[in-house]
């Protein structure tokens, strides 16, 4: 203890400056870059999740095209946009910070956070809409449907590629919670048109009894289930990230409140910011390699 | 630290709402060319511009909204970084995946 | 203080407060956020895991005294041989050099007074802990047997064992890396003393940056591969399963690109220790400091070019093999550049040999023979023969063992001193390094040969004809063990009876040697500048090293 205390008198201690640092201005670099550092970390986490979607839709480009153009782009849309806007009100935090104007700085806070919370609203009304339809990727956790004649009716005997992708959703008997998928027309669309890829030809058909092939509805639905797999972890992980957010957002709201934040001492804010606008770049990149990508075959 | 302090106020609130529209603008575009058939110019042309629009959007939300235009050397080396090894990460992969069938062992 | 001073005084018994007396309940260990502290933490807790990777070496070892599998079945074998690479790589040589020796020496070596993010250092070791603490659970309810690289189709589908909880473990455990790593970069970029720059730092501190971008460049992408494997597990959606369309070979580029940075994660350091062994006990300027320096960040970035030869026969493309072959080549040269300028550094340098001069030389023979081996594996044609037999096991063995864990006894055999204040046994210590030495060369170089004869590995029974040669690794094997269990014991035995050792045991100029040993918990009683340049062992460096040498060696006799 006594050399703590010996050594301390060396320095002039500014508020908010940790013993180990000499100044302030070193203190604000040391966490700046480190923040940075910890964003170049979660851009490789999320970059592990890319790569997987890079390698798989490359290798099955109509089964993600057939899951994208399920997803709701106007949701996806309406997503983006309220991420942008909250990115703007977290930018305007950190600027009334920059110009301690404490009011000011609440205010955007509270913004922010209810756009973020906006966010995770509209996310959850997605996920029901995938629960509904039998879309969660994992055995057991979607709607179960008992087997009912009306349900029977619905054509489930067609093969899979007159599967018409314009008529409403039908639900499909599902007494166990499985994922499934009976639209299978854009193999048959790509197959007409010839542009299948080698892994696509492997992955679809089956040889039929004549030799010939034949598109499989369950071969096609396990890769149609890999998209909905990444879907789910992307975006999940993405939200969590959004949750952690605003869990941020609340201390940051609190410490403004009481008016920690001035042009002397921003810090915490601008941190919180960095963090705020990288989940939203994550998103942008998302929204149109889940939602879009693929969708011009349908138009 | 008011030296810190000017620095960071090179952006002001109309240059902030600017930088939103160009956002709501590029999500907006996004949208519309992908409803658009463009791979009968090359195939891959509607997955390029969605890519070119995203980055686009990245890099405004990192230049003025994250403050990197006036930052330091290292902070770009950082944004730039993560990415060039984002960028190996697929290359390397996809180097083996584009290339399978292309010879065999046993020659 | 002034330098010339701090040499003499430290022989002087002026009880002064250092970072071990200032507190000493619990919560002061548990609580602190004193670098030096968390390094003596990891220090122990890493020392355990050692001890439990041990244990499982010497029951593969003994298993494989005979050809049949008749000490342990083979599905016990399977997960014994999981469960020791799992603990010694995770647990062992990742965390090992950085978070102790680093943690403890880095900012003592730039004249910091703790590193930039204290709170963070703290959180890394408890995540440490927390992911150690699943792992060792995991092996308590039965254990792990997938092999350490997890490969799907089995890990996800096939395996009865726990890779879940080992999984998770490893997934939290990663965390733990990139802070570590976080830490160091802010650190070196932000907290160097004044007239401390970049080319006057130690290498050792070179190689820690180089090992951190490692750290936070690769380490996020296997834990979201571990984590994409655990829900691929918990769920079978098929993304690694080939039987529903998944990709195996998608888990084995993800996992690599990691993984095999990782073991630049665990040579960077331990090329950092030799840099500075060499340098001291041969008393001159390492040589090429600019090229061992920049070598270090050329490995860290190459480091990741050149996963893909793990996966030669997995069936990736020839081309991607090609590709990859050729790139390890390249890997090779910075590598050698620091073999090259070690060596032009001992040339009419005037040799001591000490305990870590004894690992250091150690470690130039083993590593060079481990890289040079790995070279023969990286080349794609021969590969074909050797994937999966001894001689990959003896290769990685040869730079991990004969790399790593030989650079890591030399590191903490040289400041061992300025961490506890106290000298070790000599004596002890070199007959210890002797025995490691030789026993592990017992122990590994037979297995260069039981591979070439196409031993496979992972198997707990083998022909007869191999035996002989199994026979000599084993009983190298417990060479190797009494080699490693000795300085657990007289360096225990040091921090009691163990002679003061002074400020400055070894004449080094660094500043790690310039404050008291013990360091006080804020490393420098006033800040250091810096005016010398690195391994100045000449006056220029402020001390009067060859004047207090002789004084020492005077009042010895």
């Amino acid at each position: 203890m006594s050399t703590h205390e010996t050594s301390d008198k060396f320095v002039y201690h500014e508020p908010g400056l940790q013993h180990q640092f000499e100044d302030m201005g070193q203190q604000e670099e040391s966490v700046s870059i480190g923040m940075w550092m910890f964003l170049v970390q979660e851009i490789l986490f999320f970059g592990g999740l890319f790569t997987a979607y890079l390698v798989f839709r490359s290798k099955y480009p109509m089964a993600f095209a057939a899951g994208s153009n399920h997803l709701d782009a106007f949701w996806g849309g309406l997503n983006t946009l309220v991420l942008i806007v909250s990115s703007l009100t977290m930018a305007l935090t950190v600027y009334y910070a920059q110009k301690s104007n404490r009011s000011m700085q609440v205010i955007m806070i509270v913004l922010t956070m209810f756009f973020g919370a906006t966010f995770l609203g509209v996310k959850a009304i997605e996920y029901t809409d995938k629960y509904n339809h039998g879309l969660i990727p994992v055995a057991g956790l979607n709607k179960k449907i008992k087997d009912d004649k009306a349900a029977h009716e619905t054509g489930h005997e067609k093969p899979c590629w007159e599967v018409d992708h314009n008529a409403p959703a039908v639900e499909h008997p599902n007494p166990r919670g499985d994922f499934q998928w009976t639209d299978c027309s854009l193999v048959k669309l790509a197959q007409d048109k010839n542009f299948l890829t080698e892994s696509e030809k492997i992955g679809y058909f089956v040889k039929d009894e004549n030799g010939g092939d034949r598109i499989d509805a369950n071969k096609f639905r396990d890769k149609v289930r890999i998209f909905f797999f990444l879907y789910f972890v992307m975006t999940g992980l993405h939200a969590l990230h959004m949750i952690v957010g605003l869990g941020l957002m609340l201390w940051l709201l609190w410490t403004a409140f009481r008016g920690h934040y001035t042009s002397e001492y921003y810090m915490p804010v601008e941190m919180s910011g960095l963090y705020w606008h990288f989940v939203d770049i994550v998103w942008i990149f998302l929204f149109p390699l889940l939602y879009l990508l693929g969708r011009h075959f349908l138009h | 630290m008011s030296d810190n302090n000017s620095e960071h106020l090179h952006m002001n609130i109309p240059k902030y709402i600017g930088i939103f529209m160009i956002l709501v603008v590029g999500t907006i575009a996004t949208y519309f060319a992908a409803t658009v058939d463009m791979d009968r110019f090359f195939p891959g042309a509607n997955t390029l511009v969605a890519l070119l629009i995203a980055f686009t959007k990245m890099t405004f939300v990192m230049l003025f909204f994250m403050h990197v235009y006036w930052s330091k050397r290292l902070i770009w080396l950082a944004a730039v970084g993560s990415f060039f090894w984002l960028a190996i990460m697929f290359a390397y992969t996809m180097q083996d995946y584009l290339t399978r069938g292309s010879g065999t062992f046993s020659g | 203080m002034n330098a010339q001073t701090a040499i003499t005084e430290g022989h002087a018994d002026t009880p002064k407060g250092n970072y071990l007396t200032n507190g000493s309940t619990l919560a002061s260990w548990l609580l602190t956020k004193d670098h030096k502290r968390i390094a003596i933490m990891y220090l122990i807790s890493v020392s355990v895991f050692f001890m439990m990777g041990g244990l499982y070496a010497a029951t593969i070892r003994l298993e494989l005294l005979t050809p049949a599998s008749d000490l342990v079945e083979t599905a016990t074998y399977n997960k014994v041989f999981t469960q020791h690479g799992i603990l010694m790589i995770f647990f062992f040589l990742i965390p090992s050099i950085p978070a102790i020796l680093g943690n403890f020496l880095l900012p003592l070596m730039i004249g910091a007074k703790d590193l930039a993010l204290p709170r963070i250092n703290l959180i890394s070791l408890y995540i440490y802990w927390l992911g150690g603490g699943l792992t060792l659970f995991a092996l308590m309810q039965g254990g792990v047997d997938t092999g350490w690289t997890f490969y799907t189709p089995y890990s996800t589908t096939f395996s009865n064992s726990f890779v879940m909880f080992v999984g998770l473990g490893i997934f939290i455990n990663g965390f733990s890396s990139i802070l570590t790593g976080l830490n160091f970069i802010v650190t070196i970029h932000t907290m160097r003393a004044p007239g401390m720059t970049w080319f006057r730092m130690p290498l050792f501190v070179w190689a820690h940056y180089a090992t951190s971008l490692v750290m936070i460049l690769g380490t996020p992408v296997v834990a979201i591969t571990v984590l994409l494997l655990a829900i691929e597990r918990a769920t079978h959606v098929g993304i690694f399963d080939p039987s529903i369309g998944g990709d195996p070979i998608l888990f084995q580029h993800m996992f690599w690109f990691y993984s095999h940075p990782a073991v630049y994660i665990m040579i960077l350091p331990g090329m950092g220790v030799i840099s500075e062994l060499i340098s001291n006990f041969s008393r001159k300027k390492v040589f090429g400091y600019e090229f061992i320096a920049f070598s270090s960040i050329a490995i860290a970035v190459f480091g990741f070019l050149v996963w893909g030869h793990h996966m030669f026969v997995s069936g990736q493309s020839i081309y991607a093999g090609m590709v990859f072959s050729f790139l390890t080549m390249v890997v090779a040269v910075p590598s050698a550049i620091k073999m090259f300028n070690w060596t032009a550094t001992l040339y009419k340098g005037s040799i001591s040999f000490d305990t870590p001069m004894l690992y250091a030389l150690g470690f130039m023979g083993l590593f060079l023979i481990g890289g040079l081996t790995g070279l023969f594996l990286g080349a794609i044609g021969l590969t074909v023969h050797l994937t999966d037999t001894y001689f990959v096991v003896a290769h990685f063995h040869y730079v991990m063992v004969g790399g790593q864990v030989i650079a890591y006894l030399g590191g903490i055999h040289y400041w061992w001193p300025k961490m506890t204040g106290r000298m070790y046994s000599e004596f002890w210590g070199k007959i210890s390094a002797m025995l490691v030495f030789v026993g592990f060369n017992l122990t590994f170089f037979p297995q260069f040969i039981l591979g070439y004869q196409g031993m496979p590995r992972r198997y707990a029974a083998y022909p007869e004809e191999l035996q002989v040669l199994n026979i000599f690794s084993t009983a190298g094997a417990s060479v190797l063990g009494i080699g490693l269990i000795m300085p657990a014991i007289y360096l225990t035995h040091s921090l009691i009876f163990g002679k003061k050792a002074g400020d400055n045991p070894w004449m080094h100029p660094g500043l790690e040697w310039r404050t008291s040993s013990p360091p006080p918990t804020e490393n420098f009683d006033v800040m250091p500048v810096v005016t010398w340049e690195a391994y100045e062992f000449g006056e220029e460096s402020g001390l009067d090293l060859e004047g207090a040498k002789r004084r020492d060696a005077a009042s010895i006799a």
